[in-house]
């Protein structure tokens, strides 16, 4: 279990990261998520111990780790640029670890097996780092980081460098490999399909605060605030002031009205709407149903198992929603944009 | 473009047309392995004739001449020297090198202190560190101490590593430089503390850029002139300093070229067993 407490860094003038606590119960994975220079990496790099905290306590397995180097806190690190040792062979890399924690030379060429195995990598024990693809260097360094069973994985960004085919395969692996293990883990990223698809819990970071700490649906579907809701997922936004329409809470933006879920009416207050692209319907013909908007189609983005269309609400704004595939459309066609109450978020 | 073309401007399009699909690079290779053959490689070889008397009985008289103790001394004291100087420009240059690349933020002014010397003429810095070391010079008075070390072994090898060292800072830094931070701070958090780190990680990735400088500083070095002639007595000559005697003072024109070649053989000698040791191929091709 790891837990940060009041984390705050600065440099310089510079605040880095402001005030910051969160803790990761025992097993879980949990995602560092936001825009690059949000403080993400600073807090990953305080928990190693490459950067030292300007306040706040990090306490690992209930050990005060906070003054300690990084050499004495038994941590597992991934990084971005994989940090292999180029002079070292793959199996040397793994046994770097192992031999600095102290393990016997028997002990030590076991485990090495041990993780070549773990890591699906069994053959490439005497290759060099730079005899291997991109995918398989960030392989031997996760292997490297997990030989001698730190009590935390962190993860800088690991899957950063990789293709798009790549990058999805190695998240279902990584996944299964930290359950497998069961070892706790933080990871840092700005991708948030990477945040969302692995993550146990995530922490929302932006300008050295955490916006929100949710698990990956409440996140997407209840974000805390504007950021968390324009960061993760696409969605269209309207704004306007609440008003009681009937027993409906209602907004009035320009000609468009739009009425909210029932649990959500803040009277008279000034809000931003989100509604997800899946949440919307395209018709063909308006219909006079709750939440159905006029707009012409402006683009059509087909990504094969769906497509994203963008569509100029008759303000002049634009609306974004998905369809099933290869839609029967057109740029210039009119139509109808529907969505339930129920799904608008209110900020 | 412009069609106004005026005298410099003119010539160089004059010519470039005219040269235009005549030259190849196999021509500019030409003209500088020609000029590297004419001017070094033929005069170093006609030393060997040189050498030899083809008219006497005894032919290599001057050869048998250098064997002479007293000549021997002298060139095996050239090779102390220039080990001596290069293991003390390595520490040195290591060190300095070693806080250019991890320690400072003004590299650019850091370097370019390093590289100024170099725009002063070496009869100059000897000048002024033989100055320096003087009893009477701010050596002893900052020190507060009476240090009389002039003219003697440590005088010279200071003096010569003080004058090779931007030669050995440069591919040093370069190599500290080129290894990735995240490749130390994943040693640290992998278990090893500073000095593990040091010796594991930079240390080995380093090395490139030390043999460079190695090589580098102790051809110089082995081959000084004025640092033993300035800095030095009679007891600190070296093989420079013996064959310029030889040739300048004693118009002794075939023992010169004698010890000249027995030098320049036993360089290449020592040069090739390096090679053996390190691979100088890939040495320079990593820094």
């Amino acid at each position: 279990m790891l837990e940060i407490t009041n984390f705050t860094k600065y440099y310089g003038d510079l605040c880095a990261v402001n005030d910051l606590s969160f803790q990761i119960e025992e097993g879980n994975f949990v995602t560092l998520l936001g825009p690059s220079g949000c403080g993400k990496s600073t807090t990953l790099h305080s928990i190693a111990g490459l950067v030292e905290p300007t306040e706040g306590r990090i306490h690992l397995r209930g050990k005060d780790v906070t003054e300690l180097p990084p050499e004495k806190r038994n941590i597992g690190m991934a990084f971005q640029s994989t940090a292999l040792f180029p002079h070292m062979s793959v199996r040397e890399n793994i046994a770097y670890g192992l031999k600095m924690h102290g393990y016997s030379s028997d002990e030590r060429t076991t485990r090495v097996e041990e993780s070549l195995e773990l890591v699906d990598m069994p053959d490439h024990g005497d290759h060099k780092p730079d005899e291997l693809s991109g995918g398989q260097q960030q392989r031997v360094s996760l292997a490297r980081a997990l030989a001698y069973e730190p009590d935390i994985l962190l993860l800088d960004e690991p899957l950063t460098g990789l293709d798009r085919v790549l990058r999805e395969d190695m998240r279902g692996w990584l996944n299964s490999i930290q359950r497998e293990l069961g070892v706790t883990t933080l990871y840092v990223t700005h991708d948030q399909e990477d945040a969302l698809s692995m993550s146990d819990k995530v922490i929302v970071l932006n300008n050295g605060e955490a916006q929100q700490i949710a698990p990956p649906e409440e996140i997407y579907e209840s974000p805390s605030n504007e950021f968390v809701a324009e960061f993760v997922g696409k969605s269209t936004k309207f704004q306007g002031e609440v008003t009681q329409e009937g027993n409906r809470a209602v907004v009035h933006n320009d000609d468009k009205t739009i009425t909210l879920p029932k649990e959500d009416s803040p009277q008279g207050e000034h809000v931003s709407l989100y509604v997800r692209p899946e949440d919307i319907e395209i018709k063909t013909k308006e219909a006079n149903v709750e939440n159905s908007l006029s707009g012409t189609v402006l683009e059509i983005a087909n990504l094969g198992n769906r497509a994203e269309v963008t569509v100029e609400l008759t303000d002049e704004t634009n609306a974004l929603a998905h369809t099933a595939r290869f839609p029967n459309i057109e740029v210039g066609d009119t139509v109808a944009l529907q969505f339930p109450a129920e799904k608008v978020i209110v900020l | 473009m412009s069609t106004k073309q005026t005298g410099i401007d003119r010539i160089t399009h004059t010519v470039g047309e005219r040269l235009e699909g005549r030259i190849s690079n196999r021509h500019l290779v030409g003209i500088g392995l020609g000029f590297v053959g004419f001017f070094f490689i033929l005069p170093i070889l006609y030393l060997i004739p040189e050498s030899i008397n083809f008219n006497s009985s005894t032919p290599f008289e001057s050869y048998r001449r250098a064997t002479n103790s007293l000549y021997v001394e002298v060139l095996i004291r050239s090779f102390i020297y220039g080990i001596l100087t290069t293991i003390v420009t390595l520490l040195m240059a290591y060190i300095i090198s070693y806080f250019l690349a991890f320690s400072t933020k003004r590299v650019q002014i850091a370097i370019t202190l390093i590289i100024v010397p170099l725009w002063i003429a070496y009869i100059i810095r000897y000048f002024g560190i033989l100055l320096f070391l003087s009893p009477t010079g701010p050596m002893n008075t900052i020190l507060g101490v009476d240090i009389d070390i002039l003219f003697s072994t440590p005088a010279v090898i200071l003096g010569l590593a003080n004058v090779y060292l931007p030669f050995a800072v440069l591919p040093i830094y370069n190599s500290l430089n080129a290894i990735h931070p995240e490749t130390l701070s994943a040693s640290r958090v992998l278990g090893a503390g500073k000095w593990n780190t040091l010796r594991n990680v930079t240390f080995p990735l380093s090395l490139p850029g030390l043999v460079a400088a190695g090589l580098i500083v102790f051809i110089l070095a082995t081959g000084s002139f004025l640092g033993p002639a300035v800095l030095g007595g009679p007891n600190q000559s070296m093989i420079a300093n013996l064959i310029a005697q030889a040739f300048l003072e004693n118009f002794n024109i075939q023992f010169a070229s004698a010890l000249a070649v027995i030098y320049t053989i036993l360089l290449l000698g020592f040069l090739l067993i390096f090679n053996a040791v390190f691979d100088l191929q890939e040495v320079f091709e990593n820094i």
